[in-house]
C-alpha cells in the first residue's frame, strides 16, 4: 500500500504549539454556543421578560398599601414599595435563571454533546466557566431590561446611570456564582427530572430567607441569622442601596466584595466538581 | 512506520462491576479502515471511549498517533475525531454554526474555520441547508453534518461509533463513499464499529470480532470468510422447546460431514463440507430425535456465518439473556 504523508500531520503540529493559551478562547466558544441557544429560543427570552414584569406590576400594586402606612414605609426604608421591590425582582431573576444553568449541563450530557466537547482538546475548566459566563451575560441583559421597565413605571435610581449599570453587573456576578452552584450539583444528575426538585429546594429558601422581598426589620430573629449567611443578602444590599440611597459606599463595597468572592469560589468548586464527574 | 493505534491488554471495568472490555490488544496501521464488529453490549463503544480519552482504562495501555491516551490526552484529542453513537450536534444552531463551533473547539483560526466549513458542507452536500437550524434537518442530514464536524480539524484518525445506524440504504452508501474518499485522498485512518455485516464487508480492510469484551478474531473480511469453508445449512424447527433442540445439536455435530453447528433461536446453523449429501444425513438424525423441521436453506458462507462461528449469535437476533451472561459481578 502506498503511504503518503498525510496533509493532516502538519496541521496537528501547528495546533499543538498554541495549546497552552486556549483557555480564554475555549471559554468563549462554550459561552458563544450557550448565548446562541439562548437568543434563538424566543419563548425563553419572552418568559424571562414577562415574568419580572408581572411581578413588578402585581407586587408593586398589591403591596403599595404597605408604604401608605408610615410604619411600613419606615421598615422598608422607601417611599414606594416598588423602589424596594425592583432590586428584589432583579435578584430573583438572577437567582432563578442562574440556577437554571445546571440543566444545560445535564442536557448536554444526555444528548451526547458533552462527550463531544470532552473529546475535543478544550480545557476542562472552560466547560463550567463558559456556561457560567453565558448565564451571567444573559442575566445582565435581563436585569438591564427590568431596570428600564422599572424606570418607565416611575422608579428613580438614586445613583444615576453608572449606578444602574453597577446594579446589572452585581446581578450578573451573583448569577455567575449561582450558575456555579447549580453546575456543581448538576454534575451528578443524569436526568432533568432528577435535578429539578433539588434546585427548587435550593432556590426557595435562598429567596425567602433574605431581605430580597421582606425587609430585614420585619424578620423574626432566627430568620435574620439565616439571612446573614445568605449570599443573596450580600448581593441585594448594594443593589438596593444604589436604587434607594445612591452611592453610599460603606453599604455597597462589602456586599460587592463578598459577591465577587462568592463568584470566585464557585469557579473553583464547579471546576473541581466537574472534573470529578468526568474522571 | 509505527501503527497509528496501538492497544495492549486494555481493560475496562465499570463501577457497577461490569467488565466491558477484557485485556484486548490490537494495532491499526495508518490509512486503514478498521472495523469493530460485535453484538449489543460487546464493549465496542467502551473501547472507542477509552481510545478517545473519554473513559480511563482500568488497566492496559493505548496509544493513538503515538501518544498515550492517559499521559498525553490533549495531543491524542488533537489527532482524532470522534463521531459518537448519539447524534451529538446542537440542533438549535444552524449547520454552519455547528461547524464553526467545532472548529473553535479545535483552535482553528476563523479564516480556516470558514474555509473548511465551506469545503465540508460541499462534501456532505449540505451547502444549501447550511444556514437552516439543524432542528429542520432529516436524520441522514444530521448524521452527515455530524461527520463533517468530526472532520473539521482534519484528524489523523476518525472514530465512528455505528456511523450508519438507522440510515437508509442510499445514505449509508454515501457515507461509505465519503469514508473511502477520505482514506484515499487524505490517508486518514478509520476506526468504526458496526452491527452491519455488509458494512464491515464492503468497507473495512480488517475486522475485529468482539464479544463479551473479548476479541475473538482479527483479520480481513476475505480471509475470515475463507476460514468458514464449505456451505451452511440453516434449519428451522417447528418445535421450539429449547431442551429438545439442545439435545439434537451434539448429534448433528457428531456427523462426520458436519464441521460445526450452532443453535440459532428455534433452529440451528451447521457448517458442512458438502450440502447436498449433508442435508439427508442431518434430516435422518433430527427425525430420530423426534423434532419436526419447518424449513431448510443452503447457502454459501458470508460474514454472517463467520460472525456466528465466533460469537454464537446472529446480528440482530441476540436475546437479552445473551447480553447479560458476561457480567462478572464483583462484591
Ligand atoms: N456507564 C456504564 N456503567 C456501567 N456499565 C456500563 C456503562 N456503559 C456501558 N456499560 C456496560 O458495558 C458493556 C459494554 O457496553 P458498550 O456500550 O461498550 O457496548 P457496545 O458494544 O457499544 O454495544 P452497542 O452495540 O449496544 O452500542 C455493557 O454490558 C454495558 O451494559
Ligand atoms: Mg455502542
Amino acid at each position: 500500500m502506498e503511504i503518503r504523508t498525510a496533509p493532516f500531520a502538519h496541521d496537528a503540529k501547528e495546533n499543538e504549539s498554541t495549546m497552552k493559551l486556549t483557555l480564554p478562547s475555549d471559554i468563549y466558544y462554550v459561552c458563544w454556543r450557550d448565548m446562541k441557544r439562548f437568543l434563538s429560543q424566543k419563548s425563553r427570552i419572552l418568559m424571562t421578560l414577562v415574568q419580572p414584569l408581572i411581578w413588578l406590576v402585581l407586587m408593586g400594586n398589591m403591596m403599595s398599601g404597605m408604604t401608605n402606612n408610615p410604619y411600613g414605609a419606615r421598615m422598608l426604608g422607601v417611599k414606594n414599595y416598588i423602589d424596594f421591590m425592583t432590586p428584589g425582582i432583579m435578584i430573583m431573576t438572577a437567582l432563578f435563571s442562574g440556577t437554571f444553568c445546571g440543566f444545560s449541563l445535564v442536557w448536554d450530557r444526555r444528548f451526547g454533546f458533552l462527550n463531544k466537547m470532552l473529546a475535543a482538546p478544550i480545557s476542562r475548566m472552560a466547560i463550567p466557566v463558559g456556561k457560567m459566563t453565558a448565564t451571567s451575560l444573559q442575566i445582565t441583559l435581563q436585569v438591564i431590561i427590568i431596570g428600564i421597565i422599572a424606570l418607565v413605571m416611575g422608579v428613580t435610581f438614586s445613583s444615576g446611570v453608572f449606578g444602574f449599570l453597577l446594579i446589572a453587573i452585581i446581578a450578573g456576578i451573583f448569577s455567575f456564582a449561582m450558575a456555579g452552584v447549580s453546575l456543581s450539583i448538576a454534575v451528578f444528575f443524569k436526568t432533568l427530572e432528577g435535578l429539578h426538585p433539588i434546585l427548587n429546594f435550593l432556590t426557595m429558601p435562598l429567596m425567602f430567607m433574605s431581605n430580597a422581598i421582606f425587609p430585614k426589620a420585619a424578620m423574626p430573629n432566627w430568620m435574620k441569622i439565616i439571612s446573614d449567611w445568605n449570599p443573596l443578602t450580600y448581593a441585594i444590599t448594594p443593589m438596593r442601596t444604589l436604587v434607594v440611597e445612591g452611592w453610599v459606599l460603606e453599604k455597597i463595597i462589602p456586599g460587592l466584595v463578598i459577591t465577587i468572592g462568592f463568584a470566585f469560589v464557585m469557579v473553583l468548586i464547579s471546576t473541581w466538581q466537574f472534573n470529578r464527574s468526568i474522571a | 512506520m509505527k501503527p497509528i493505534i496501538e492497544v495492549e491488554n486494555l481493560t475496562k471495568k465499570y463501577n457497577g462491576g461490569v467488565t466491558a472490555v477484557k485485556e484486548i490488544s490490537f494495532q491499526v496501521e495508518q490509512g486503514e479502515i478498521f472495523g469493530f464488529l460485535g453484538p449489543n453490549g460487546a464493549g465496542k463503544s467502551t473501547t472507542i471511549m477509552m481510545l478517545n480519552t473519554l473513559l480511563s482504562p482500568t488497566s492496559g495501555r493505548a496509544r493513538v498517533a503515538g501518544f498515550d491516551v492517559v499521559e498525553k490526552p490533549d495531543q491524542v484529542r488533537m489527532s482524532l475525531g470522534y463521531i459518537s453513537q448519539d447524534l451529538a450536534i446542537d440542533d438549535i444552531l444552524t449547520g454552519r454554526e455547528n461547524l464553526y463551533l467545532q472548529a473553535g473547539f479545535y483552535h482553528l483560526s476563523r479564516k480556516k474555520a470558514s474555509e473548511r466549513s465551506k469545503e465540508l458542507l460541499d462534501l456532505v452536500a449540505l451547502t444549501e441547508r447550511a444556514d437552516d437550524q439543524v432542528e429542520t434537518y432529516s436524520g441522514g442530514m444530521r448524521k452527515r453534518l455530524d461527520i463533517a464536524a468530526g472532520l473539521i480539524h482534519r484528524p489523523k484518525v476518525l472514530f465512528l461509533d455505528e456511523p450508519t445506524l438507522g440510515l437508509d440504504i442510499q445514505t449509508r452508501h454515501q457515507i461509505w463513499d465519503y469514508i473511502n474518499y477520505l482514506r484515499k485522498e487524505m490517508n486518514m485512518t478509520f476506526f468504526l464499529t458496526t452491527h452491519y455485516m455488509d458494512e464491515a464487508d464492503a468497507l473495512c480492510n480488517r475486522i475485529a470480532i468482539i464479544d463479551k469484551g473479548i476479541i475473538k478474531v482479527i483479520d480481513s473480511p476475505a480471509s475470515l470468510k475463507n476460514q468458514v469453508r464449505g456451505e451452511v445449512v440453516c434449519i428451522q424447527f417447528s418445535e421450539t422447546s429449547e431442551d429438545k433442540i439442545a439435545d439434537a445439536l451434539p448429534i448433528i455435530s457428531s456427523l462426520s460431514i458436519v464441521e460445526n453447528v450452532k443453535q440459532r433461536d428455534s433452529g440451528c446453523m451447521a457448517v458442512v463440507r458438502d450440502g447436498d449429501t449433508a442435508i439427508p444425513e442431518i434430516f435422518r438424525v433430527i427425525h430420530s430425535k423426534g423434532l419436526k423441521i419447518n424449513s431448510v436453506t443452503l447457502k454459501k458462507p458470508s460474514l454472517d456465518e463467520v460472525y456466528m462461528a465466533f460469537t454464537g449469535k446472529t446480528l440482530g437476533n441476540e436475546r437479552e439473556s445473551n447480553g447479560n451472561t458476561h457480567r462478572t459481578v464483583r462484591t
